[in-house]
């Protein structure tokens, strides 16, 4: 909400990431160009897709491990449909809708048979990431898909690629939702006080449903445009994706309980985790180290957060 | 050895914007039982969480044993001998009934728990009062107050030498009780002083020695039961001055807005009952009697398993809050923080949150209408903050109260159910919601107060309804009943017949 230590975490985090950015173009001379710049954030454009229905989903209390398979069973299914005729608009369509079955599915086992939302979306992201491997019998799909199965993920339009149009009207609406709409205001709500939400009149089972069901639909958009970008639909795309997400909305300041939280922090934080891949890649330091310095930077920045907040309070 | 085994000395407390405990002082007498006697409010609980370590003391000394007490964990205040059995027992459902006498204090070696030695003091004491509770069952398995011994057991056995009981029997069967008061007798006997707190003055009579009343936070005195008698006690509880009266109003009898017939949930059984437009009727009945039922059941938190609601003569059937709201049914719940608020949001999105819809188009919350919703409930109800953006968490527990109750006006509701709408805020806060609902009434709208506190439910109510358990017993216009007969009836009901599993 609007209260002064949301603010303040964010300046907390934007502070963070000029601080990495300073560093990095220090380090590297590669590193502030406008390729690179722009080569960073259609990496973490999928991030960002995915992160501003998934901020949200946090904001309320609840949790999704299943978006990583959503995003390869889609951006799978987006593959495996035009070879059997279907038109590109409809199996983009069809398989992004897929998506939006697993959010269903996910919400209908938190909300009507109450499992535990990290235990339900533990088992869809299994069943779906086999489901995958079941319909491609392992393989990656790439014959018969036709010149312009890559126009979304590489084309561009002027001089803005599409991909990165797409994710700044998404994260847009958003944004705009989380500030301005019921739906930002029922999701703080809901992970403020659940029960204080209940009582209020507000059909809190319903909120958390349409909640997953949005998180699953942009997963699926996402696993298509990936797909897209990738000019290959594989069924293991996506792997530890979930994990990158949820960094990035942690960074951004979203509690774990809920209640707190915002789209702005979620884009903050997913562009630190991109920046510091793309440096150690610019520096030409190993993947492997990559992943120590993501968790170390997780868990230095909660700490820094709770540490600051703790000395403004006294 | 000192006779008195605790002295308190002008002991405060005080909460933001409560003074809940004021000079009290008094003394308990070595292997007695000293009943606490007193309405909710009056400071029995708070006095109790500065005994057990739970809170601090704002002022005054306590002398324990001789020796001034003043222990800084609750770790502590059980080292030195007192043990407190809460209504909450502190038992381990999972574990055998040994497992839990020892634990904590089980004999290892490298980390392996040794066979217990059966000639354990613990062992002894179980006998002593519970020779028929073998020592290998799950204590998931035995009954409430088999649970109670077993904690007793365990206090006796650390050498505990004060034990505070906070309403052990509320969860009793009559013949249970007995059997609680005669451990109580042995204890005596034993060296251990007990504090006993109860709303039930037949226990008081029955096993107690001394009684202290509290009153507003003060003591009110301290007296020998032996002698004294049941309406003199009464009396001491009620006290003589009272600051706000009750004065006749005028209600359309003629326009029902509410009927309730036959209500039966799995906690109340045949509530049935009539609101009728400007009206406000008062559910008055002791904690876990079942008013808080009542109230959940009419907003749809309960499933119904018979009977009718009709609003305005239409039946209706809620089976979430949201529904019970679109029908006109607006509700301030029993707990404000953990059911009225979202403490993390500012008073704004607390108070427009249950009706968004009326500033809402397309989804897209109308920020300058909201604000100014907000701005005109902190005006009307006098909401002392430092403006609409202050959050919920830092107010004080009356303004607070008033932000739940501005959200439920916000929701243009016409039957307002109030679940203890006043506990734990001081006198004067206290006072201005009353008027505030005698207000509401005045416009035309009903309101029903579910109350364990007398006062407000004589000082407000035009009609009161008795409640024991999940009944309604009696029903009474408010003329017809003094605070004398409203004691009475309520302290002497019958405890539950049924067993509890």
């Amino acid at each position: 909400m609007k209260s002064g230590s949301g603010f303040f975490q964010k300046l907390v985090i934007v502070g963070v990431l000029i601080l990495i950015g300073i560093v990095l173009s220090l380090l590297s001379r590669e590193f502030l160009t406008i390729t690179n710049l722009i080569n960073v954030t259609r990496q973490v454009a999928f991030v960002i897709i995915t992160g501003s229905a998934v901020t949200l989903l946090m904001i309320s209390g609840n949790f999704d491990l299943s978006i990583g398979s959503t995003l390869g069973l889609s951006g799978m299914f987006f593959a495996y449909f035009i070879p059997l005729g279907l038109p590109l608009g409809v199996s983009l369509v069809v398989s992004t809708l897929i998506g939006t079955v697993i959010g269903l599915l996910n919400g209908l086992l938190v909300v009507k048979l109450r499992i535990p939302s990290i235990i339900a979306t533990l088992g869809t992201m299994y069943a779906a990431r086999g489901l995958a491997l079941v319909i491609t019998g392992g393989n990656s799909l790439h014959l018969g898909l036709g010149p312009d199965f890559t126009v979304l993920g590489r084309g561009f339009v002027g001089p803005f690629p599409i991909s990165l149009l797409i994710t700044a009207g998404i994260l847009l609406v958003f944004y705009f939702a989380e500030t301005r709409t019921t739906l930002g205001r029922y999701a703080f709500a809901i992970g403020g006080n659940r029960r204080t939400a209940l009582l209020s009149g507000i059909d809190v089972s319903a909120m958390i449903l349409l909640l997953y069901v949005f998180v699953g639909t942009l997963a699926g958009f996402s696993g298509v445009l990936m797909a897209s970008r990738l000019g290959v639909g594989q069924p293991m795309v996506g792997q530890g994706f979930e994990f990158d997400v949820i960094v990035a909305v942690i960074l951004g300041g979203t509690s774990l309980e809920g209640g707190e939280g915002s789209v702005f922090g979620m884009l903050i934080g997913a562009f630190i985790v991109g920046f510091i891949a793309n440096g150690l890649n610019l520096l030409g330091i190993h993947s492997f180290y990559q992943s120590i310095l993501k968790g170390a930077i997780l868990v230095g920045a909660v700490l820094l957060d709770r540490v600051l907040k703790e000395r403004i309070r006294g | 050895m000192n006779a008195n085994i605790l002295e308190v000395q002008n002991l405060g407390k005080s909460y933001p914007g409560v003074e809940a405990l004021r000079e009290v002082s008094l003394t308990i007498q070595r292997n007695t039982v000293h009943c606490i006697v007193g309405e909710n409010g009056a400071g029995k609980s708070t006095f109790i969480k500065i005994l057990t370590c739970a809170e601090e003391r704002s002022s005054g000394k306590i002398y324990y044993q001789g020796a001034e007490f003043r222990p800084r964990t609750i770790k502590e205040a059980m080292n030195l001998g007192i043990s407190t059995l809460f209504q909450e027992l502190n038992v381990v459902n999972q574990l055998t009934v040994e497992e839990n006498l020892l634990l904590g204090r089980e004999e290892t070696v490298w980390g392996v728990i040794r066979r217990p030695d059966r000639a354990n003091k613990v062992f002894q004491v179980l006998k002593d009062f519970a020779p028929d509770i073998q020592l290998n069952r799950r204590v998931g398995d035995l009954s409430y107050a088999e649970k109670q011994v077993i904690e007793i057991v365990k206090a006796v056995a650390v050498d505990a030498s004060l034990i505070i009981m906070d309403e052990p029997t509320a969860a009793l069967t009559e013949a249970e009780a007995q059997r609680l008061f005669e451990v109580i007798r042995t204890l005596k006997q034993q060296d251990i002083t007990v504090i006993y707190i109860s709303h039930i003055l037949d226990d008081i009579f029955a096993v107690g020695d001394y009684v202290t009343v509290f009153r507003d936070g003060s003591v009110i005195g301290t007296r020998q039961i032996a002698q004294i008698d049941r309406p003199t006690l009464i009396k001491m509880m009620i006290g003589k001055t009272v600051s706000e009266r009750y004065v006749p109003r005028q209600v359309d009898y003629s326009v029902k807005v509410l009927e309730v017939a036959n209500l039966r949930t799995p906690k109340l059984t045949d509530v049935s009952f009539d609101l009728h437009k400007g009206e406000i009727i008062g559910f008055y009945g002791l904690r876990g009697a079942g008013k808080s039922e009542i109230a959940q059941a009419l907003y749809g938190l309960d499933t119904i398993l018979a009977g009718t609601i009709k609003i305005s003569g239409r039946p209706v059937r809620f089976g979430i809050p949201k529904h019970s709201l679109r029908s006109g049914i607006a509700m301030v719940p029993e707990e404000r923080l953990s059911e009225g608020l979202i403490l993390k949001m500012p008073l704004r999105p607390n108070i427009s949150i249950s009706n968004l819809k009326k500033i809402t188009r397309c989804a897209v919350v109308n920020s300058g209408k909201e604000r100014a919703i907000a701005e005109r409930y902190v005006k009307a109800l006098n909401i002392k903050a430092s403006g609409i953006e202050q959050q919920a968490s830092t107010l004080s527990g009356g303004n607070q109260q008033k932000v739940v109750i501005s959200k439920c006006l916000n929701a243009d509701s016409t039957i307002l159910l109030m679940d203890e709408p006043t506990r734990g805020i001081d006198i004067g806060a206290k006072e201005e919601i009353h008027k505030i609902i005698r207000a509401l009434a005045g416009e035309g709208n009903s309101v029903i107060i579910f109350s364990s506190e007398y006062p407000e439910i004589l000082n407000l109510c035009d009609r009161i309804l008795l409640v024991a358990d999940g009944r309604i017993i009696k029903e009474a216009a408010n003329q017809e009943l003094s605070a004398e007969e409203l004691l009475r009836l309520i302290t002497q009901v019958k405890r539950k017949k049924h067993e509890i599993g």
